[in-house]
Parts: C-alpha cells; sequence; structure tokens
C-alpha cells in the first residue's frame, strides 16, 4: 500500500497537469467585465449572437475591486483567458502602448458606422491618443456620474414647508453645488440616522478620484495639460483647492465613515434607507430601483459658477493581442454584431446597460427604459475623463493616498493638492510624458 | 541525538545524498534560484505585462527605494505593527497560560476552543472582521452602543485602522503564545518549586527568580517566531484596507502595490530585495538563539 | 488573587470566542439578517413571526444550501473551490512530511558536510515573506506554464513547508535512538529497509504532528494563491477574498457557512494529534 502511493500521487498530479492544459476546441469567445448589472445583461443579449453564429459566448464577471488586477495580470501570461475585454475608458492609453490591445483603426471604418457614435463616446472610450484618430476599443457602455435621491423625503409637505421656511427656496433636485449643500444639511439628522449625502471617498481603485472630479472641474481646476502634461498650476490652484475643500465640507453629511466610501458603500448607504442623495455611476441604480421603486429619483450632477462638469465613465471592447488570429476574427465579428442598431436596441431594454449610438440616445426609447435613463442623457454634454496615459494607474493610485489625506484631515486642501501635483508630474515625468 | 554513520559503508555515500538531496534540491529551485532570479530583475526596468524589452538600468532601482518615502513609511508601520502585536500576545498568553497552570475540569476542551482562531484563515477572517468592525453594521460597534459608549470608525478612522488590524492579529495569534507559554510553564519541574516553598518564599519572588527566568528562553523562541511572521503580514492588510493605505502598508502589502498595481517588477525586486537582507540578518539571530536554547534545555534537564 | 485567574480567564475567553459565535450565527442567518444594522443573536425556530428590530432571528440553512450554487460574478459555486484546496492541502502536506522526513533522517543519522550550514539555510526559508519572492517565482513560472494549474501551488507548498518540516523531523528523529536501526542493519537489512521498516512506524506521531502544521499553512495561504492562481485551481481563501466589491454585496451566510464548513477538517485534525502538538510547535526543543 505505501508502495503504491508515491507513483499514484505522481501520476495524479500529471494527470492534473494535463487536464488543466488540455483547451476545447469549440468556437467559443471569453468576454471579461466588471461584476454588475450590464455585465449580465451583455450575458443574456449574447445567446442571441450564439443563435445566429453558433459561438457560444462567456462574459466572466470580475467584482470592480480585483478587476484591474486581474485583468492586468492575466496580461502577463503569454496568452489570455479572454478574447475580448470590456475595459475601463482609463486602460486605453496603457493597452495601445503596451501591445495590449489589437488596433482597430483600419478595420473599424468598415465594420460598424462610426458616425453613428456620440463623439464624447467615440473621444474617450475608442481612441487613443485622445483625439488622434487610432482606435483601441469599441463602445461597449457608456456612462457617467449621477445622484439617486428620496424622492419621497423630497416631496414630502413637511418637509417642503420647513425648508421653504429656513432657505427661502423650493426643495428640489439641487442645480449647484450650493443649493446641493443646502439639501445634504437640512436632511442631515444624525440623531435619528439620518444623513444628508454619500459621496464617492473610497480609497481603492478610482473612486476618490471620480468623486472629486467633479468639484475640481466645477471650482476651474484640471487634471493638468493634455497637450504639456503640466501640472503644476492646474492640479494645485487656489480654484481647485477650493473645490477639493467644498466636497470636504459636504461629507461632513455623511454618514459615519462616508469620507472612505466606495462604489458598494455608497449604495449600501442610500439602500439603507438612511441617505438623502448618493453619488454614484448609473449602472449601479437598477439594485436601487429594483429595491426602493418610486422612492427614489434622479438628477444630474450640480455644477459651480455656471460650470457643470461631470465624470464620464464607460468601457470599450478590445480585443486581445495575445489570443489567435482566429479567435481574433471572431471577437471582431462578434463586436461588429454587437455595435449594430437593432442589438443596440435590444441593449439598452437591458437594465444599466447603455449605448454609444447617438440616435438611440436621443430616443424616447432610451428615456423610458429605465427611470433613470433620461438623466442620464441629460449627462452626456457634460462629460469630462481623468488621464488615459499608460501609467494611469500609478496616478489613481497617488490620488488615493493623498486626497484620502486631505479627507481625513492630516493634510489641508491646498497642501494636499500642492503635493499631488508634484507626484503625478514624478509619475507623468518618469513615464517619458511631458518636460 | 542520534548516532552518525561514518560511511564506513560502501555505497552510503549516494544514499546519504539520496536521503537528503530531493528536499535540497526543491529549496533550491523554488528559494534559490528565484532568489538570483530577483537580484537580476533589481537592476532592470522588467514590467508586468512583459512587453517591450527588459533593459538594465543600473542601480536607479536602489536608489529610488532611498528615496520612495512610502518604503521609510512602510518600514515603519511594519515594525510599529510586529513590536505592538507581539507585545500584546506576548502578556495574553503567558498571563493566560499562568492562569490555566492548575488542573481543572474541561481544561482540555477551553484550551481547544482558545487554540481555534489560530487555525483560521486570515485572509477571510479579515474580510470577516470588517463586517464585526464596521462603523455602522459591524456588531461591535452595536455592542459599544449598547453600553453607552461612542461609535469609533474601526476601518474607516485613519488613527484606527491600524488599531483594527492589531485586534485581528492578536486575537489570531495569542494562542500561539498561549501554547508555548504553557509548554515553556509546564516544562518547569516541580522540586524546584517545593524547594521554594520550603523555603517560604513569597508568590511574587517564586515569579520573579525561578518561574520568569525558566519559562523565558521558550517564550523567547515563541517572540522570535512570531515576529518573523508578523514581517510577513500581508493577508490581513489586503483584506481591512486594501495595498495602498497609508495608515496600513506593511512592507509586505507595499511590495504588492508596487509589482501588481504600478506593474514595476524590477522596481519591486529592488524593495524585496532589502527586505531579504533584513530577514536573513533575524534568521541567523534566530538560529542563534536556537542552538543556544537547545544547550540551555539540554543542560537543565 | 485566585478569583482573578477565573476573571481573566472567563473574560478572555469570552472575547476570543465571541467573534467565532457570531460567526457560527451568521452562518445560520437569512441573507437579510447578515446585514441588519441591529444585531440579532438569538436563533429561533423558522416559521416563528418576528417584529423588526427584534435580536431574535429565524435560524435558516440557506448559507450552507447556497454554497452549492454559483454566486454572481464567481464561475464555480463553493465546492469546487473547496476541492481544489483540498487537492492542494493535501498533496502538498504529503509531499512535504515525505520530503522532510527523508531530509531530517539524512541529517539525523548521517555525517553531512556543511550541515550547520544546510540547516540554517533550511530554516531561513521560512522567514522569506511571500510577496518578496513572487515576483521571480510567477516569472518562473509563466515560463513553465505553471500559473493557474494545481501542481503549481502544490511544488510551491510543500518547498515553502520543508523548513518546517525538516526541522520538526529532525527533533522527532533525533529522538528515537538509533539502537534499533543498528540492530537492523546488523541483521543485514539496508538502510532503507531499516528505515522503512525501523524509523518510520516510530516517527509517525512527530509526522502527524508535522502534517498539522504544514496543512494549516497550505490551507490557509492566500498571498501565493492569489498572486498565481488567480483565475483557475483557486482556493478558497482567493475566492472568498475576491467576492469582495461585490455589487450584490458580500454573501454573509454563504461566508460563514463556507468558513465553518473549511475550518472543520483542520479542527479534527488538530484535535486528534493534540497530544504531540505542543512538542511540534516548540521546535521539539521540549521532551514530554
Amino acid at each position: 500500500m505505501k508502495r503504491a502511493i508515491g507513483p499514484a500521487a505522481v501520476a495524479l498530479l500529471v494527470s492534473l497537469w494535463v487536464v488543466a492544459a488540455a483547451d476545447a476546441d469549440e468556437k467559443s469567445l471569453t468576454i471579461w467585465w466588471a461584476q454588475w448589472d450590464p455585465a449580465a445583461g451583455l450575458q443574456e443579449l449574447s445567446q442571441d449572437f450564439t443563435a445566429e453564429t453558433g459561438v457560444a459566448v462567456t462574459v466572466h464577471q470580475i467584482p470592480w475591486g480585483s478587476y484591474q488586477d486581474q485583468v492586468f495580470l492575466e496580461y502577463g501570461n503569454e496568452s489570455t483567458a479572454f478574447d475580448i475585454v470590456v475595459g475601463d475608458s482609463q486602460w486605453i492609453g496603457r493597452g495601445a502602448t503596451k501591445g495590449l490591445y489589437l488596433e482597430l483603426t483600419d478595420w473599424i471604418g468598415g465594420a460598424i458606422d462610426l458616425d453613428g457614435i456620440h463623439p464624447l463616446a467615440k473621444r474617450y472610450l475608442m481612441e487613443y491618443p485622445t483625439g488622434s484618430g487610432k482606435i483601441w476599443a469599441a463602445p461597449c457602455e457608456t456612462d457617467a456620474l449621477g445622484f439617486a435621491y428620496r424622492r419621497d423625503w423630497f416631496e414630502d409637505m413637511q418637509e417642503q414647508t420647513t425648508f421653504r421656511a429656513n432657505y427661502g427656496r423650493e426643495l428640489a433636485p439641487p442645480q449647484t453645488w450650493e443649493q446641493f449643500r443646502d439639501i445634504a444639511e437640512f436632511f442631515h439628522r444624525p440623531a435619528s440616522k439620518r444623513y444628508g449625502a454619500a459621496l464617492l471617498s473610497g480609497r481603492g481603485y478610482d473612486s476618490i478620484t471620480m468623486g472629486f472630479q467633479p468639484f475640481l472641474w466645477a471650482f476651474g481646476g484640471a487634471w493638468g495639460d493634455p497637450e504639456t502634461f503640466a501640472v503644476k498650476g492646474h492640479l494645485d490652484t487656489p480654484a481647485a483647492a477650493e473645490g477639493l475643500q467644498f466636497m470636504i465640507e459636504l461629507l461632513k453629511f455623511s454618514a459615519p465613515g462616508g469620507t472612505n466610501a466606495d462604489y458598494g458603500g455608497v449604495l449600501n448607504a442610500f439602500t439603507n434607507g438612511s441617505t438623502a442623495m448618493a453619488l454614484n455611476y448609473f449602472p449601479f441604480f437598477p439594485g436601487i430601483v429594483e429595491a426602493m421603486g418610486d422612492k427614489v429619483g434622479f438628477f444630474v450632477v450640480p455644477g459651480h459658477d455656471g460650470t457643470r462638469a461631470i465624470s464620464l465613465g464607460g468601457q470599450g471592447m478590445s480585443i486581445s493581442t495575445k489570443i489567435p488570429a482566429l479567435q481574433q476574427a471572431l471577437a471582431k465579428r462578434f463586436i461588429a454584431w454587437f455595435q449594430q442598431k437593432s442589438v443596440q436596441q435590444k441593449w439598452i431594454t437591458y437594465p444599466g446597460a447603455f449605448t454609444a449610438n447617438k440616435e438611440l440616445l436621443d430616443s424616447a426609447a432610451f428615456r423610458d427604459a429605465y427611470p433613470f435613463n433620461g438623466t442620464f442623457a441629460q449627462s452626456l454634454d457634460h462629460l469630462r475623463d481623468f488621464w488615459n496615459v499608460p501609467v494611469y494607474n500609478e496616478l489613481l493610485a497617488v490620488n488615493a493616498r493623498v486626497l484620502g489625506e486631505a479627507l481625513d484631515g492630516s493634510k489641508t486642501p491646498q497642501a494636499a493638492l500642492e503635493r499631488l501635483a508634484m507626484e503625478h508630474e514624478m509619475i507623468l515625468r518618469g513615464a517619458g510624458l511631458g518636460r | 541525538m542520534g548516532e552518525r554513520d561514518g560511511g564506513a559503508e560502501l555505497g552510503d555515500h549516494w544514499l546519504k545524498v539520496g536521503f537528503v538531496a530531493p528536499a535540497l534540491l526543491l529549496l533550491l529551485c523554488v528559494n534559490v534560484f528565484p532568489l538570483f532570479y530577483s537580484l537580476w530583475l533589481s537592476f532592470t526596468n522588467a514590467d508586468l505585462i512583459g512587453s517591450g524589452a527588459v533593459q538594465s538600468v543600473g542601480t536607479l532601482n536602489y536608489s529610488f527605494l532611498f528615496m520612495d518615502p512610502r518604503y521609510a513609511e512602510a518600514l515603519r508601520t511594519t515594525a510599529l505593527f510586529v513590536v505592538a502585536a507581539v507585545s500584546a500576545q506576548l502578556v495574553l498568553g503567558y498571563g493566560l497560560a499562568l492562569c490555566l497552570q492548575e488542573r481543572f475540569r474541561g481544561k482540555a476542551v477551553l484550551l481547544t476552543l482558545l487554540l481555534v482562531p489560530m487555525m483560521m484563515p486570515p485572509a477571510v477572517m479579515g474580510v470577516y472582521w470588517k463586517l464585526v468592525l464596521d462603523g455602522s453594521y459591524g456588531v461591535l460597534n452595536h455592542g459599544l452602543a449598547f453600553l453607552g459608549f461612542g461609535q469609533p470608525q474601526w476601518t474607516t478612522d485613519p488613527g484606527l485602522k491600524l488599531l483594527s488590524l492589531l485586534i485581528v492579529d492578536v486575537w489570531m495569534w495569542t494562542p500561539f503564545m498561549l501554547l508555548i507559554s504553557l509548554a515553556s510553564l509546564n516544562a518547569i519541574p516541580t522540586y524546584i518549586y517545593e524547594a521554594a516553598a520550603i523555603d517560604r518564599a513569597g508568590r511574587w519572588r517564586v515569579f520573579r527568580r525561578i518561574t520568569l527566568p525558566m519559562s523565558a528562553p521558550l517564550v523567547g523562541l515563541a517572540v522570535l517566531l512570531r515576529s518573523t511572521d508578523a514581517l510577513k503580514q500581508f493577508d490581513l492588510v489586503m483584506a481591512i484596507t486594501g495595498p495602498n493605505d497609508g495608515a496600513t502598508q506593511t512592507l509586505s502589502a507595499l511590495l504588492y502595490q508596487v509589482m501588481f498595481r504600478d506593474g514595476k517588477v524590477g522596481m519591486a525586486s529592488a524593495y524585496s530585495y532589502v527586505v531579504l537582507v533584513v530577514v536573513i540578518a533575524l534568521a541567523s539571530i534566530f538560529l542563534r538563539y536556537l542552538n543556544h536554547l537547545q544547550r540551555r534545555v539540554g543542560t537543565a534537564s | 488573587m485566585k478569583n482573578l485567574r477565573w476573571v481573566l480567564l472567563a473574560v478572555y475567553g469570552m472575547l476570543s470566542t465571541l467573534p467565532l459565535l457570531w460567526l457560527a450565527s451568521t452562518a445560520i442567518k437569512s441573507r437579510v439578517d447578515s446585514i441588519a444594522t441591529t444585531a440579532k443573536f438569538i436563533p429561533v425556530g423558522e416559521g416563528l413571526g418576528i417584529e423588526a428590530g427584534s435580536v431574535r432571528f429565524e435560524a435558516t440553512l440557506e448559507g450552507f444550501r447556497a454554497l452549492g450554487e454559483i454566486y454572481a460574478g464567481a464561475a464555480h459555486p463553493y465546492y469546487h473551490y473547496l476541492f481544489n484546496t483540498f487537492l492542494i492541502g493535501s498533496l502538498s502536506t504529503v509531499a512535504a512530511v515525505s520530503l522532510g522526513t527523508l531530509c531530517a533522517y539524512g541529517f539525523s543519522r548521517f555525517r553531512i558536510l556543511g550541515e550547520r550550514d544546510l540547516l540554517f539555510f533550511i530554516l531561513s526559508t521560512r522567514f522569506l515573506p511571500p510577496l518578496a519572492v513572487v515576483i521571480p517565482i510567477l516569472m518562473m513560472y509563466r515560463s513553465l506554464g505553471l500559473p493557474n494549474t494545481h501542481l503549481g501551488l502544490v511544488i510551491l507548498y510543500t518547498a515553502f513547508n520543508l523548513s518546517l518540516a525538516v526541522w520538526l523531523m529532525k527533533g522527532f528523529i533525533d529522538d528515537i535512538p538509533a539502537a534499533f536501526e543498528e540492530a537492523a542493519l546488523v541483521d543485514g537489512y539496508t538502510r532503507w529497509q531499516v528505515f522503512l521498516r525501523v524509523v518510520l512506524p516510530r516517527a509517525l506521531p512527530g509526522m502527524a504532528v508535522t502534517a498539522v502544521f504544514c496543512l494549516i499553512s497550505a490551507w490557509n495561504e492566500y498571498g501565493f494563491a492569489m498572486t498565481l492562481n488567480n483565475r483557475d485551481a483557486v482556493t478558497v481563501p482567493v475566492y472568498f477574498a475576491g467576492l469582495q466589491g461585490n455589487v450584490q454585496g458580500m454573501p454573509w451566510s454563504q461566508v460563514g457557512a463556507g468558513v465553518l464548513l473549511f475550518v472543520t477538517p483542520i479542527v479534527v485534525f488538530t484535535v486528534l494529534t493534540r497530544k504531540h502538538l505542543l512538542r511540534g510547535v516548540t521546535f521539539g526543543t521540549i521532551k514530554q
């Protein structure tokens, strides 16, 4: 018996290795995306593709917190497990310059209707460098930040009267950040576990960056000059500091732990019924609608001094360079199929799924599909994005630390932004960008 | 010690090799070779994604290491964590062992129960403790509210994050210290205590002059063991705050951040080499102490 | 003074066990109850009406049952990952104990050149932070096609448990009198037969203890498993930790149930070998 154990174990090990290495030979396509409603929708929708072409499609979903890590870890292998990756808009620079994304410039014009795509989607989800016309992804999900709010609280007669008395205005979804502050202050009643606002301030991946951007831009700051890659003079201006200070003030009206809330945290703060207004990306909202129905309303991110700037979100479908040519051809077929107007019309019927098709975005069909679609459509004109350079991930990481310190109170906004500008420039110069 | 074969039999040399070689070979491949590879990598600009040719950058990575405030910070955080965690575990573990000196019914069951935290996967327990420590939903804060205390934000307040980490680590590893302290206390021969009783020595004196010194060597071993383990702290950091948090970024977390998030393999290799030097130094201290201990226990018994 | 002892024990015992009890109670809660804003800690039978805000909750096996299903965003149900852990854990433990015993016997019975240095080298591998070596190991594994395989982690865990195995087994084997082996050798048995028939049976308790420590280490390992086996051959710690950030929230009752199941083999194994555990934990420096 004992003698048999050795060889048996070896045989087992070898067979494990062989089994793991063997590939299924049927035609199939693997897509990687983050774990949320639109991905589930894509999985269902792609059954139509399978019906048409006989190619099985699997959408592998990875929670947002580890999505970026997993994808780029996978890219280190000789061949990737995915054929198509629905990459975040910021990744496009990295994907393009490191030879991870297949360049689609020559192919895509003939395969899909480029003119039908919203210019912002083209600019931020498809091109790198921005404005160059070189294309690395086809739009999958256009996205933006928006607010969900407790419509039942806003429409309560008692609340309305009290608000009018205190602030001299009607209680309604705010257009400016100042109006927003008033409403947040009004609904902030910690004694009864009610809070005014939940903002994005999480320290993993990009929550805090996306949460801070609207303030940065609305108050007149910027991440830097896209041509010269200069950061000082854009990020560390008094205006930018004012924006950061305003955000910190607003966070006083959030639930405990609100200074470190990521996408899930903000969602929780709202769905547990305690918070009046919550900032998040639209595709996170279907769950809220399901849970709270008519009690929820949505409004566009407010502006300041006439400037309204909203964080763009969204992902594009890119084809991996580390797969056989046959798979790449299959992937192209899928992308071309997906971009068809008829398919996009079905796409928008899934919760949280947004199209980049200009016509559809304007249509009533889109607006009526879900309660927040109309608000999203209104947000489109104000969208801006973060850096999409190859070292974006280092910029995001340093944002999380330094902005986090400002939110925690260990640095003043001005000091934090000055520090941040310095770090950003170091990172950008280190990557050979700018002088 | 067992007796040694002088190698007088023919062919015994190959037998010797046969016994020892497989293990050494495996260690060579999996531990030694990577160390040399890592050394080479530390002088290059290797990238996680592996795109483009790997170029030599001389000592650039090392000079960057000394300039990077994160490295000094991580050293400080790790040192603070190790000292705080091991001290707490030592005091608690040893104290508990003293309490468990007598026999009583259910002692074995109690002991087993106390040992369970040690057997749980730190990575998962970290996530679970995050729920327990949650500022709004956590059962700990519920309890505190019930008792009339405030609601500290354990996992989001920058001043408390390291404390949260410590709480979980102490909960998890005090049993280890308890176990070894028990062993060390049990190893003290009873006749010494009897002699002290005859001399009418006071309890405190007995403790200070007999118990403490005689159990010290073994407990010292436990401290060293736990310290080297605490140095590697990674799982809990990942689970509770993520690797990029200034308050809790231990050395391993920093390595993860640089290697897997920033993708800078060359730089991360340089960072880890400096860590390895520290670790080897500790290992030598450890071994020297172990030898000293074995001699000492040998003479005592 | 005596009462203080009991107080301390009671307090610590409570503090230490409460989180475990809470985990166990989470395992038998429904999804909704596990994230309720008020603490619920008294389980009652199913079907009884319970007011909101009460400290009672309906005990349910929903968490355990759900382990058989695939949770949103995961590729497989829990049992798939449990199987991976079991396979990788047991294979690496068997390998580590076997190689370690062989090696320890060699160091114990033969005079080997550079023995002290070799033993130091073996011990020092235990001190390597996994994250410090994962870089070159990942690169090495990639060129050999070993990431995301069971074999890859088995090799790694065996290697990293070897230091412990060798040191523990050397302590145990040193204690076995060589007289029996000498006698057998004189009788004409080969060294290998002597090892198998005379030494191994006596070393079994030691091997059991070593196996416990190796198993715990491999079972609960996270650093290597997360970075090397992120896609296939994924183990339970990586699976559960990876559920963080899931839009549907963490399935706490499943996590509770899963952890309880996960830890049971270890606890059972530990209890079975508890008599020899103390010896192992002190690196064999205590003779019992």
